[in-house]
């Protein structure tokens, strides 16, 4: 008992020191820092809730927590059907469903950034070319206004994402016991029923860590909104994390953004904290 | 089997450990090597990517020259970024010995780490006007790196085509005949045949709003405000000329090819407006800068050799008129020991006075010199030449935008016109949203 107990200290130690110097302490400093008004260059004086006060006065911080909300939620379903479709797809007995297993991850193995870009010419020249090709006037103009904006990062977060959700409902879908899909099937269940009797209550605990992951990095989104839309048109189609360090690094106003940031953590933290205990209120014990 | 294991993660741990130690050393490790030696080691943090090779061939040369320095050259582009990297540089403690600052808001930012360079040689030789952004009380406290000039660029083997005399647009009603009459030929096929691609006069990049809220608003705030200083110092914006402002607007939106959808010109980015339209000859003027001609040649020699400037008129004001500026300043880090700043110093001189620095500056580099003494080196593209004429004759405007209240220029201003063109905001509301700002943010 006595080993274990200085294993367990020895294994968790290097792993606790990172955590304590990279997130805990400039998280620490990072909240001090959001009560002054700190340029970066010197650390400022002490303001009090000065920033905070701005930052409820911020209307484009109001907007891009409304859009980041609207995407979230959009985005949170689409990702978690797609990937739980793709999941059944290739769970599947076929010849090609391991190569469909990598071909549907491999988009989660690029870069945000290039990700973004990549859509980007899709969007604007793909789409363009197309549209002028079949006089279709829909696909033309896209990511040059708020609506078509939001469809693009939508498409492009579900298509990235997708892969990953897959690979989760994948291990989940493995450990349903053949048994029971057997007995349903003697009870004369057609696949509609297993499906929805069956595979969904025993996957939900997948679905808890999916939608976990999914709002996580739906609220969080930098890159591919950077490289995308860079928040255009006019900072409408601008996402919380976006909002924030245009704020620091383009107004300067650091303080501010600190302030805006400490905020984003706890919208985060409620929300996702928020799902996971009632996701885990629903989950179905084996 | 226990023994096996216990070593294998007595391993992991040491593993782990010692990265950790390794990368909370690889920090400092530099620094410690030129202390007390007669080397002199010095960093270099720059912003300009174009030149980074050759400004990396230019220090080898003078390394080879004074055995006993070093120098590490180290290049982030884009004006945002350099300023987020400088800082983080400034605070991870890796301090470099030079570093560039843009205007008066950065010198004030910066202060407490800027070295006086009143003293220096090329102080003398510099050109009227082009250290005013970083004098402080008679003190100068950067070196500028170039001129730099925009206005309309455009095709000359277009014009010639379409029959029009570039020479002789020297206001806003000429250059509008020229346009429109340019439009007319585009438009009933005239010129098809020679240049199949050409689809329309201008192409206007509003979602690049550096193009739309610093480059042409400055034309305007130019003529209300003499220098960036001024800018700077003014605590409310009149936008006096927001009219005429409009009007050079209205015309690049009007003879685009999103002429009637205009809210798409919000995603007409620069390589859109450079290398896939003027490049390619899709159209036949652009709002851009000498900066653009690099990008051109590679992709068309050709249209780049024959590329022009055309004023960017201020109707009823000074119309015969190009705004030209300095981008950034070379600066040297005051906190840097005695050793490194006399080695920082030696280098700028010897880049911009030497005669190996002024052929880097000129032909290596194509930078239009701010400073006197080069009169042997002339600029080789079309571009700088023409800004050269407009700066010899004395028909310049000044860039202001440096003294813009910070991001006033692109996140206000330049977001407004976006706003212009999707149909969000009438151009009155533009105005006053952004005089508003303005006052708000000094």
């Amino acid at each position: 008992m006595k080993q274990s107990k200085l294993w367990f200290t020895l294994f968790i130690a290097p792993i606790l020191f990172a955590f304590i110097v990279v997130v805990i302490v400039p998280m620490i400093v990072g909240i001090y820092y959001s009560f002054t008004d700190w340029d970066a260059i010197r650390t400022g004086s002490w303001v009090g809730f000065d920033n905070y006060a701005r930052v409820f006065k911020d209307k484009d911080f109001f907007n891009s927590f409304v859009f980041t909300t609207k995407f979230a939620i959009i985005s949170v379903i689409s990702i978690n059907i797609i990937g739980f479709i793709l999941a059944l797809l290739v769970t599947q007995d076929h010849k090609i469903s391991n190569f469909l297993r990598s071909v549907f991850f491999l988009p989660n193995l690029i870069g945000g950034l290039i990700l973004g870009f990549i859509w980007q010419f899709i969007f604007t020249r793909g789409f363009d070319a197309v549209g002028k090709l079949m006089g279709i006037e829909f696909l033309q103009g896209w990511l040059s206004d708020t609506t078509t904006g939001f469809w693009g990062l939508v498409i492009l977060m579900s298509w990235q994402m997708s892969g990953y959700m897959m690979v989760i409902y994948i291990a989940a879908l493995q450990n349903i016991p053949q048994s029971l899909l057997e007995a349903a099937d003697i009870d004369g269940a057609n696949s509609w029923h297993k499906l929805k009797h069956i595979t969904i209550p025993l996957v939900a605990p997948a679905f808890t860590v999916g939608v976990f992951l999914a709002l996580s990095c739906s609220f969080k989104l930098y890159d591919q909104n950077l490289a995308l839309t860079g928040g255009g048109p006019y900072n409408s189609t601008q996402m919380l994390a976006l909002n924030i360090y245009n704020t620091a690094f383009r107004f300067r106003d650091f303080g501010g953004a600190q302030a805006k940031a400490v905020i984003f953590l706890l919208i985060v933290a409620a929300i996702t904290l928020t799902q996971v205990y009632i996701g885990k209120k629903r989950e179905v014990e084996m | 089997m226990l023994i096996r294991k216990k070593s294998l993660s007595l391993a992991v741990i040491l593993i782990l450990l010692s990265s950790l130690l390794l990368t909370a050393c690889s920090g400092d490790g530099k620094q410690s090597s030129n202390g007390g030696q007669e080397k002199v080691e010095i960093s270099i943090f720059q912003f300009k990517v174009e030149i980074a090779n050759e400004l990396e061939a230019a220090v080898k040369e003078y390394q080879d020259k004074n055995q006993n320095v070093k120098i590490n050259l180290e290049t982030v582009g884009g004006g945002d970024d350099y300023g987020a990297a400088l800082r983080a540089k400034f605070q991870s403690g890796n301090e470099p010995t030079i570093f560039n600052v843009g205007g008066p808001q950065d010198v004030e930012d910066w202060t407490h780490k800027l070295e006086n360079l009143s003293d220096q040689p090329w102080v003398d030789l510099a050109l009227h006007g082009v250290l005013s952004g970083v004098t402080v009380d008679g003190k100068v406290y950067g070196l500028p790196f170039n001129m730099e000039g925009y206005g309309l660029i455009y095709n000359k083997r277009i014009f010639e085509a379409a029959g029009i005399n570039p020479s002789e647009i020297r206001d806003f009603a000429s250059l509008e005949a020229a346009v429109k009459l340019l439009d007319d030929k585009i438009n009933n096929g005239e010129l098809k045949e020679q240049f199949p691609l050409l689809e329309a006069v201008f192409e206007y990049p509003a979602k690049e709003t550096w193009v739309t809220g610093l480059h042409t608003s400055n034309m305007f705030l130019g003529q209300e405000f003499e220098s960036s200083l001024a800018a700077f110092d003014a605590k409310t914006l009149d936008f006096k000329y927001a009219n005429q402002l409009k009007s050079i607007i209205d015309l690049q939106a009007d003879y685009s090819p999103n002429a009637k959808t205009k809210n798409r010109l919000n995603a007409v980015d620069y390589s859109t407006q450079v290398e896939q339209g003027l490049a390619m000859e899709r159209v036949a003027i652009i709002q851009q800068g000498n900066w653009v001609f690099g990008g051109v040649n590679s992709i068309n020699k050709e249209v780049a050799e024959n590329l022009g400037l055309l004023p960017m008129p201020v109707v009823g004001v000074k119309e015969n008129t190009i705004p030209v500026g300095i981008p950034m300043y070379w600066t040297v880090n005051k906190d840097s020991s005695d050793a490194q700043r006399e080695v920082a110093k030696d280098f700028l001189n010897w880049l911009y006075t030497s005669d190996t620095g002024k052929e880097y500056i000129v032909n290596k580099f194509y930078f239009i010199p701010p400073f006197e003494g080069f009169d042997k080196l002339q600029p080789s593209d079309p571009l700088s030449a023409d800004i050269l004429k407009f700066a010899e004759a004395g028909n310049t405007t000044p860039w202001v935008f440096m003294g813009y209240p910070t991001a006033w220029g692109m996140d206000v201003l330049g977001v407004n016109i976006q706003k212009y063109f999707a149909g969000e905001f009438t151009w009155e509301q533009v105005v006053e949203d952004s005089k508003a700002k303005w006052q708000e943010m000094r």
